[in-house]
């Protein structure tokens, strides 16, 4: 098995195939976002792409209660792991999130109103490759394709490589967007088939990196500058996500630029301003959200950023592909 | 159920304890020690968590404390720090950087189990919050022997009277008021003290009748800051220039300001009391709930109001009389437990006596202020405005 996850057997773990995409490379894409990530950073807006195994999500509002249903309240669900407090408001079932992590996928199929869901599962590259080929006719008007998100899709890399070579053998462009925290053996499987691969910056101070994401970045930044030397004819995209306070400043855009310049192919940075679109997963996996208190950057600061990159670029008129 | 453990008469066990500060937790180690040792068994302590026994490499003296006479004979009840405690106490989802540098989380209970078992451990004390009860009793379910003692601050936990630490926040929380109160005075403005009390407002409450407050918002209580309002321009007047607000941070208002953020639960989604329609999301943010009352307040009484957050501080100091009797009890009772085989059970103060209660009982429950209960009363007797009137 290479990763930590098991893809023997032509299957990797897919969280969710999203067709009609405008900003995971170029042209009208549908984005593939498999399971699992070796990051852990704070400001996450994706936690369901987190965990290496599918796992259970909970939505309230699809519960219809103890007395009309009431099946997760009996066996085979783990005793205390679902329950109606007493004196409720209502008699939508709660979870117990540390009881009832255990549940599988056919426990799950129990529930009727489908309020319990699994985040994930497991297809085969054929069964993916088939669904991102329905809007070829797309991809060809408009010069997309396919993107493999996450997660970190390279931490699957042998189903990666597969998803990524058959869409190459049907015709169709690849992207992948990952954050590269693998082992260069992964990389090395995986790019072969890439016509462009986003990649972020996320903070240059391997200290800060840690504290923000879980690990430092110097072998992340050792497998970028690999993969610009080793892979000349991919199109490289650096990417930051732009948090203030933590990495939406002046020092850290030019740190990677001075990082990213001198390698021709990289042939664009781009800002992803922060946002919190993704609280509501919290609540569907039992989750707390550590990053309240961050803003989303003002247009001011954007701006300021990206004309930064744009005189690094060479680029005289305002940039417009800063992605909301 | 296959149960880890050993037949010798000479036994040996553990004491552990739970995510979540609370002053004076040396009393319960001390308690369970003492009544071990009386029945001539071995008490070892953990340390921070359960690391000690899944990371002992990590320990110069090992990750394990055997508890002697002679330690706990000098053993200072008034701290805390024997054990040490771990952010997170969770052996089913333990994070970790792996050694080819990625974050991940795995389950470690199997090893946990393994090694309590190497050590010849049969059974675990574990002084824990309703988090901790939980993943403990997922691990009894797996075949530890296991009793939990009940630690909270907020003294939100179900089936028992008084859990440990909150008399010493308690008498915290009011010698804090007091100061809050002659600065009030002084100053001659409103003070809105936010206090620990996500799910109940027992601190809030008792910590207000000490002192007289104002007023006190409970999340049992959703208040109107409107009557608030009303209520503080009748107490705060030219001969009583000062005023004194008491916040749980879970208070809950009536008819919250569109797009302002609201001292509504935190965590809401996660605890046993929301409804569906709690929250979206779920955050910790202390301070929320006294900066959002002095925010509002502010625009509707002529007094300036200044908000205060004890929060953490709270957790800190040494136990009051109370929790050092309560606490070596609360150890002494989880032995009694552990010798009769009453396993998967917490310790609970039901007065006068200490009972046993299954821990099905004690989790996915919230041990709340009853609106009609004697607290409430006391309250409103004395002149206390709960956020609304009450029938």
């Amino acid at each position: 098995m290479s990763g930590p996850i098991d893809t023997s057997g032509g299957t990797g773990i897919v969280l969710n195939i999203q067709r009609y995409c405008s900003h995971d490379g170029p042209g009208t894409r549908t984005t593939v976002f498999l399971k699992g990530c070796s990051l852990r950073c704070k400001w996450c807006g994706n936690p369901e792409s987190i965990a290496f195994k599918p796992e259970l999500s909970y939505a309230a509002a699809k519960c219809v209660g103890r007395k009309e249903c009431g099946a997760c309240l009996k066996p085979p669900f783990p005793e205390g792991a679902f329950y109606v407090p007493d004196g409720a408001a209502d008699d939508k079932v709660k979870v117990n999130w540390d009881l009832a992590m255990d549940c599988d996928e056919a426990m799950v199929s129990l529930c009727p109103p489908g309020a319990l869901e699994m985040f994930g599962k497991r297809m085969t590259a054929d069964e993916v490759l088939d669904e991102v080929e329905k809007d070829a006719s797309f991809y060809r008007s408009s010069g997309g394709g396919m993107t493999l998100s996450g997660g970190e899709c390279l931490l699957q890399p042998d189903f990666a490589a597969a998803l990524l070579k058959g869409a190459h053998d049907r015709g169709i462009n690849t992207a992948i967007e990952t954050a590269c925290n693998v082992p260069w053996a992964h990389v090395e499987k995986v790019l072969p088939h890439v016509d462009t691969m986003l990649h972020d910056h996320k903070l240059t101070i391997p200290e800060r990196h840690k504290k923000w994401t879980g690990v430092g970045n110097e072998r992340i930044l050792a497998n970028y500058k690999k993969a610009y030397e080793t892979f000349p004819d991919v199109d490289f995209i650096a990417r930051t996500p732009l948090i203030p306070g933590v990495n939406a400043d002046e020092e850290h855009i030019r740190a990677v630029l001075a990082f990213i310049r001198p390698h021709k192919n990289v042939i664009d940075y781009e800002l992803l301003p922060y946002h919190r679109f993704g609280l509501g997963k919290y609540e569907l996996l039992g989750e707390v959200y550590e990053l309240d208190d961050y803003k989303t950057p003002s247009d001011d600061l954007v701006a300021r950023l990206q004309a930064i990159i744009d005189e690094a670029f060479g680029r005289t008129g305002p940039k417009a592909a800063v992605v909301k | 159920m296959k149960e880890i453990g050993h037949a010798s008469s000479q036994r040996r066990i553990a004491v552990m304890v739970g995510a979540g500060h609370v002053p004076g937790l040396n009393a319960v180690v001390m308690g369970t020690a003492l009544a071990a040792g009386k029945l001539g068994w071995e008490t070892v302590g953990i340390r921070d968590g359960l690391d000690g026994l899944l990371y002992p490499e990590r320990y110069p003296h090992g990750g394990l404390v055997t508890l002697t006479p002679e330690l706990i004979a000098n053993l200072d009840p008034n701290a805390a720090g024997i054990l040490g405690q771990a952010p997170r106490v969770d052996p089913f989802h333990v994070r970790r950087v792996n050694a080819a540098e990625m974050v991940e989380e795995v389950d470690l209970s199997d090893q946990l189990l393994e090694k309590l078992k190497a050590e010849k451990i049969d059974a675990l004390v574990g002084v824990v919050g309703g988090r901790g009860m939980s993943i403990l009793y997922k691990l009894h379910r797996k075949g530890l022997n296991v009793v939990c003692v009940p630690r909270s601050i907020e003294n939100d936990i179900a089936a028992t009277s008084v859990s440990f630490g909150f008399n010493s926040a308690l008498s915290f929380t009011i010698e804090m008021l007091d100061r809050v109160r002659e600065a009030a005075q002084s100053a001659r403005k409103i003070g809105v003290v936010e206090v620990l009390g996500e799910q109940a407002g027992w601190l809030a409450l008792q910590a207000g009748i000490a002192v007289c407050a104002d007023v006190v918002l409970i999340p049992e209580i959703s208040g109107d800051l409107a009557a608030v309002a009303t209520r503080l321009k009748d107490k705060v007047t030219a001969q009583r220039p000062w005023g004194l607000v008491v916040v749980a941070e879970g208070a809950t208002l009536l008819d919250q300001a569109k797009g302002e953020s609201k001292p509504n639960p935190l965590k809401a989604s996660l605890s046993p009391l929301a409804t569906g329609e709690a929250s979206d999301h779920v955050i910790r943010r202390s301070g929320q709930a006294a900066a959002t009352v002095v925010g509002r307040l502010q625009l509707l009484v002529a007094e300036e109001l200044f908000p205060l957050v004890l929060g953490p501080w709270a957790r800190g100091g040494a136990p009051t009389a109370v929790d050092r009797q309560l606490g070596m009890a609360y150890g002494a009772g989880a032995v009694r437990a552990v010798k009769a085989g009453n396993y998967g059970t917490m310790v609970a103060f039901v007065p006068p006596d200490l009972k046993f209660v299954p821990l099905p009982e004690a989790i996915n429950k919230v041990r709340t202020v009853p609106v009609d209960g004697g607290f409430v009363q006391i309250a409103t007797s004395l002149g206390i405005f709960l956020g609304r009137e009450l029938s």
